[in-house]
């Protein structure tokens, strides 16, 4: 009985005071705690490790094996610190791999061609690829996109920026003429008022350009086709396409029939008889015949 | 268990030496087994993080069995289990030189680095002899969970502190979101405890006419 109770007292392991002592020596930290299973089974047999790497271990020549051991490379130094490796930052974990290949690359290939080895696979060396020529072209497919993606949000943002300027520009250029019709107008009253006795700001006026070159002329002030069309169509008391077919009142409509015109039988005022003369007056077959072939 | 016996008699009936064995668990965990087959020692590790070689960010090509160059970082040579898995992986990944199958030119390198207690693996196609690279193939990184002396069994030589089974971590996270619920209900129940009777009877409508004297005004302040 002694030793059932004994055991079930020290079986309670999360007992309030070991807590409390326990949060005191600072092992514990406030939230709730997790009990993990203890891992009491860490087996590290260090020399039993050594003793197979000894037995397994194969003294090949190096060409065999082709391994290099080595620090990531010095090129982009600035951007990798070597003491703070933190593993969710991807881009420095990621250029850090990258460089350790770049350092092995340099220090391998030169140490290949010392051995007279060629490393470098020439252009007309056709094999079996690791990836399908199919899968290469969808590949280059995909960064062709991306890069027309870039290009044409580059185009768009530029366009953006062009129309402000351009919007920019036409209040400049609107408030220059403003300026120089002011100028010119009081030039004028100046001169009407006697204060200006030459008449030089008529000389140089900036509108006169070539008439060509002037796009408003009457020409180019005339509406769209469109708006031409339109015009046409409904403009000035609508359509015009049947304007000219006969309705019932228009055909029993007699008030432009004249008859001296539509019933007098012709001749009073008209050619007459062709005169007799009129025949001699135009050279026979035979003579327009030769004349045209002397023209020739 | 008993299965795993029986590849080392299909690699002797091959005449293999080294074996790379890959088992899915319940679809979602990948576990890989790195053996020298005869009797030499074998690692268990888990894959995570396997992105594979069709993915179309990986730009790189290279020759189908050309050797590759094989990268080790200098962690590798701290510890006596990881010296043991270098030179497991050495021996596994390295082509013999003028082998049949082979491609005489060198242009990939595999790179085996340490991070976080486990070894992150690329492999990049070497583009220019200057250093350009590109990468190809797999990305994958594994968790070592014990290493056998004998081939897919044995006595353990090493067994990782630091790794948690995939099902123990799928447990803590289903429990952590229990935890919240009980907490807030242990809270809950505690503020009541700590909170304690009222010792007399007020009336809250007795605050509604004080008037603080000017004096009084100006300490607060």
């Amino acid at each position: 009985m002694d030793l059932d109770e004994s055991f079930s007292s020290e079986s309670s392991v999360d007992s309030d005071e070991e807590l409390q002592e326990a949060f005191a020596a600072g092992k514990l930290r406030p939230g709730l705690n997790l009990e993990l299973p203890a891992s009491s089974k860490t087996i590290n047999n260090t020399a039993g490790l050594n003793q197979t790497l000894l037995t397994i271990k194969k003294n090949l020549p190096w060409l065999e094996r082709l391994d290099v051991t080595s620090k990531p490379a010095t090129t982009h130094k600035d951007l990798i610190s070597q003491s703070e490796t933190d593993v969710h930052d991807d881009f420095k974990r990621e250029l850090r791999f990258y460089c350790q290949a770049q350092a092995t690359v340099l220090e391998v290939i030169p140490r290949l061609h010392s051995m007279s080895i060629p490393t470098k696979r020439p252009e007309d060396f056709f094999a079996q690829m690791a990836k399908s020529d199919d899968h290469m072209k969808r590949v280059r497919e995909k960064l062709v996109e991306k890069q027309t993606a870039i290009e044409r949000s580059e185009k768009a943002k530029k366009l953006r920026e062009l129309r402000k300027y351009g919007k920019k520009v036409q209040i400049e250029v609107i408030q220059k003429r403003q300026k120089e019709k002011k100028e010119m107008l009081d030039a004028v009253k100046k001169y009407r008022k006697g204060q200006k006795d030459k008449l030089d700001f008529l000389e140089n006026l900036p509108g006169e350009k070539k008439n060509s070159q002037n796009k408003k002329s009457a020409d180019n002030l005339r509406p769209n086709k469109k708006r031409e069309f339109k015009n046409k169509k409904f403009g000035f008391g609508g359509q015009k396409k049947r304007s000219k077919m006969n309705t019932k009142s228009s055909a029993l409509d007699m008030s432009e029939f004249n008859p001296n015109i539509n019933q007098k039988k012709p001749g009073k005022t008209g050619k007459g008889k062709p005169k007799p003369g009129n025949k001699n007056k135009r050279p026979g077959k035979a003579r327009r015949q030769k004349a045209k072939s002397r023209k020739k | 268990k008993d299965q795993l016996f029986v590849i080392n008699e299909m690699c002797e009936m091959r005449n293999c030496s080294k074996c790379i064995y890959l088992e899915a668990k319940k679809k979602q965990d990948l576990y890989m087994w790195l053996s020298n087959v005869p009797r030499g020692p074998s690692a268990k590790f888990l894959v995570e993080n396997l992105h594979t070689m069709s993915e179309l960010k990986m730009t790189g090509n290279c020759l189908k069995g050309s050797r590759p160059l094989l990268s080790f970082d200098q962690e590798f040579d701290k510890e006596a289990h990881w010296s043991l898995i270098k030179e497991l992986l050495i021996q596994t990944f390295s082509t013999p030189n003028h082998h049949p199958k082979s491609q005489p030119f060198f242009d990939h390198v595999y790179t085996f680095s340490i991070a976080d207690n486990r070894i992150w693996f690329r492999n990049y196609q070497i583009l220019e002899e200057d250093g350009s690279l590109a990468e190809i193939g797999p990305r994958f990184v594994l968790n070592p969970i014990r290493i056998f002396e004998g081939s897919f069994g044995g006595p353990t030589l090493f067994q990782n502190p630091h790794y948690v089974s995939p099902n123990d971590l799928r447990h803590l996270m289903r429990k952590r979101g229990a935890q919240k619920y009980m907490s807030r209900i242990q809270a809950k129940k505690s503020l009541e405890m700590r909170r304690g009777q009222p010792s007399y009877e007020t009336d809250p409508t007795d605050d509604v006419f004080v008037t603080i004297r000017p004096e009084d005004a100006e300490e607060d302040s």
